[in-house]
């Protein structure tokens, strides 16, 4: 118990770091969009971190539970009236029901996961999409919520599920759970001889980190309030979510919300200020990012020993 | 006494002089030095092509009014020249949300300016109405968007996609056929025009023998095609966005079926374009929405003529202007009218005065006139058809009859 409270220590500082910058960073700042985007992509990194960063899956098509949550959440808003919280809630089930469906694809590793689930989540997106279903998602055309639209609400809902996210990666990074996902990472047979339940571990990771991007899509929806299919469910948040996390750094607590942090206010800035180099600038990045820094940020800090959360 | 009076004199002279200079520079110490005109430009991505060529439209309008010393604000009794703070989006809708709050919240815009088309507009919508912000919409025509009564939006430069077809539908009924098909994309823009087709359709006795959605990039039409022909229409209209005009054209072109009459929608806006793509053989007898400049509207109340404008703008640039950038400049133009009607210089005013000039204002695009909505409902577009001339074709408006300048091609012959 006492080995469990410094332990703790660290988790806290981040919460109270995260919680405090993102309180206070509409009194100084008050592009409500920029903060709030910021926020989904660190919540979305985080996300991706969970399973990435613990597991060794690297899910392309991630975008797909985000959609998900997304248009499950405006289309409770549309036909239950539920309270919007409780619709955010249900987008978070309904993107971990799609894991659940697509949880044989877990039995495919490497590049075979990846490009399967990249197809999975342009099924959904097709299907969402599909003008037969117009009168129930809205088809091509769009879907409207904005009878909930509430800007300050959204963006405290989306600050309080980063903090959650960001606790789960805490709980992954220093539990006893998150060594055994490790562990199964680096080798699940030896993994399952010692004592490792691999399938069930995994499809738990699978299952959280899918409901948490479904969350952040329904929140993130709620904050547009009118959207189309192609706004939910672009590649380019697909991207941005695992460049952000490889930047900063997968398998740490840290290292996403950083990455993410750092990169998204790059790119707002270059998109203010210099939009004609943006694509050299990024570009070059990552391509300096891949050749120098392939463990990202945090790998500066533990290459010299240094233990980082 | 004396003392009394110089005292009161004095007074007099203090109090004037602290408060006649203040009230004589009242208008102009309200008054900014330049209009600040937000707007976003796509230079990659989907949207690119007819983005920019709506920003080069704005921005040639800018510069025109700017030489002229600026435009005319009712509300500051003078000339204000404008200033345009724009930000490139790249076809990205998160990015565009970002970037139409910026010019919001930090720039301090004056007026807000939509990118191109209905997808980078969506997400303008609520935030203007959050912030209290007219937006200008000069291409967003989602029927999505007009569906309630707003102080915060109005469509400027293209008609609601819901009536873009109306004229079209009349000129099928008006030649008496019978047998149409209808393909168009699942989005809102085209799906929007193709319900509202076949509605007037059908209230006049013809219902579609073929009506099909396809997905947006949809490019392979050749089994589409002959599964319409086997269903024998005499004409056979299709909606998409240049790409799908693009492969449907070529496609038909190639495949040895003929019918009737062929509808799609961007020959009469991009011709050059599509002519270079296409080839002019493939486009010959297609029927269109023939847009300025393509089409010249003479009588305006606002602004140049059609012909004037053409003029004007390929001497300034180099090159003729096409559809997007007559959207542009025509979207300059109706704020440029706005600012010199509003008494005063509020977001609520300026929609006031674009609602005072709804079925008043004729510019190059033709008459202006809004509803409560924010919806375009004037601007309308005629039916056209391309006729061979030489090498390329050239646009013969076939209907409605006051607007026509020929007679339709009807059947088209074989190529």
């Amino acid at each position: 118990m006492r080995k469990s409270i410094p332990s703790l220590r660290g988790p806290a500082i981040v919460l109270a770091v995260l919680a405090f910058v993102f309180l206070m960073a509409p009194e100084f700042y008050t592009n409500h969009s920029v903060l709030l985007t910021m926020m989904t992509f660190m919540g979305l990194a985080q996300g991706l971190n969970l399973l990435y960063g613990f597991t060794g899956y690297l899910p392309f098509g991630y975008v797909g539970f985000f959609g998900t949550g997304a248009y499950a959440t405006s289309l409770l808003v549309t036909f239950t009236g539920l309270p919007i919280l409780v619709c955010v809630l249900g987008g978070g089930l309904a993107a971990a029901l799609i894991a659940l469906i697509l949880g044989p694809l877990l039995r495919l590793s490497g590049a075979y996961f990846s490009i399967a689930n990249l197809a999975a989540s342009q099924i959904i997106y097709f299907i969402v999409a599909n003008e037969d279903l117009k009168s129930i998602t809205g088809g091509p055309y769009g879907i409207k919520i904005e009878q909930v639209y509430a800007p300050h609400a959204s963006y405290l809902t989306m600050l309080a599920l980063l903090l959650v996210v960001t606790a789960l990666a805490a709980y992954f990074r220093l539990s006893r759970f998150g060594l055994g996902l490790k562990a199964m990472n680096q080798d699940p047979v030896s993994a399952a001889f010692a004592g490792v339940n691999v399938v069930r571990e995994r499809l738990i990771v699978w299952l959280v980190s899918a409901a948490m991007a479904g969350m952040i899509g329904g929140t993130y929806a709620w904050d547009l309030s009118v959207f189309y299919p192609s706004a939910v469910f672009t590649l380019q948040i697909s991207v941005f979510a695992i460049v952000f996390a490889l930047f900063g750094g997968v398998g740490t607590v840290i290292g996403p919300l950083l990455g993410a942090a750092v990169l998204y206010m790059l790119y707002d800035g270059i998109g203010v200020s210099a939009p004609q180099y943006f694509e050299l600038i990024y570009g070059a990045l990552i391509v300096g990012l891949v050749l120098f820094l392939p463990n990202g940020l945090m790998s500066l800090l533990t290459r010299r020993r240094i233990n980082v959360l | 006494m004396i003392k009394a009076l110089k005292k009161a004199w004095l007074a007099s002279v203090m109090t004037a002089g602290l408060v006649l200079p203040g009230a004589a520079m009242a208008d102009t110490a309200t008054a900014p030095s330049v209009i600040k005109i937000g707007t976003l430009y796509a230079s990659t991505g989907n949207f690119a092509i007819a983005s920019k060529g709506q920003y080069e439209g704005l921005e040639y309008w800018a510069k025109e009014v700017n030489a002229d010393g600026g435009v005319f604000v009712k509300a500051f009794n003078k000339k204000i020249p404008v200033k345009i703070v724009a930000y490139d989006d790249q076809s990205s809708t998160s990015t565009a949300t970002t970037l139409y709050n910026q010019l919001i919240t930090q720039d301090h815009v004056d007026l807000l300016v939509a990118d191109f088309g209905s997808v980078l507009t969506s997400v303008a919508v609520p935030l203007a109405a959050e912030h209290k912000m007219l937006l200008i919409d000069p291409t967003g025509s989602g029927a999505n968007f007009f569906t309630q009564k707003t102080n915060y939006l109005a469509d400027v430069s293209i008609p609601s996609s819901t009536v873009w077809p109306l004229p079209l539908a009349h000129f099928l009924l008006d030649q008496h056929i019978k047998r149409v098909a209808v393909i168009y994309d699942s989005n809102d823009f085209d799906a929007s025009q193709a319900e509202t087709l076949k509605e007037t359709l059908v209230k006049g006795g013809v219902t579609p023998v073929y009506y099909h959605g396809v997905p947006t990039g949809e490019t392979n039409y050749n089994v589409l095609l002959h599964t319409i022909a086997a269903r024998r229409p005499e004409a056979l209209i299709e909606f998409g966005y240049p790409p799908n005009d693009i492969a449907f054209l070529r496609t038909l072109s190639s495949s040895g079926l003929h019918f009737n009459m062929t509808f799609t929608i961007f020959p009469g806006q991009l011709m050059k374009m599509m002519e270079k793509t296409v080839g002019a053989k493939a486009m010959a007898y297609t029927y269109t929405y023939p847009t300025p400049p393509l089409v010249a509207t003479t009588d305006t109340t606002y602004g140049p003529d059609t012909a004037t404008f053409v003029k004007d703008y390929t001497a300034a640039k180099n090159e003729a202007p096409n559809f997007l950038n007559v959207a542009g400049f025509n979207t300059g133009l109706i704020m440029q009218d706005m600012l010199g009607q509003a008494p005063q210089f509020t977001q609520l005013s300026f929609h006031q005065a674009l609602m005072d000039m709804s079925g008043k204002t004729k510019t190059l695009e033709g008459e202006f006139k809004i509803n409560e909505n924010g919806a375009q409902l004037g601007e309308l577009f005629s039916v056209a058809q391309l006729i061979p001339s030489g090498d390329t074709n050239k646009i013969v408006v076939v209907y409605p009859e006051d607007k026509a300048t020929g007679k339709p091609v009807y059947p088209a012959p074989k190529q």
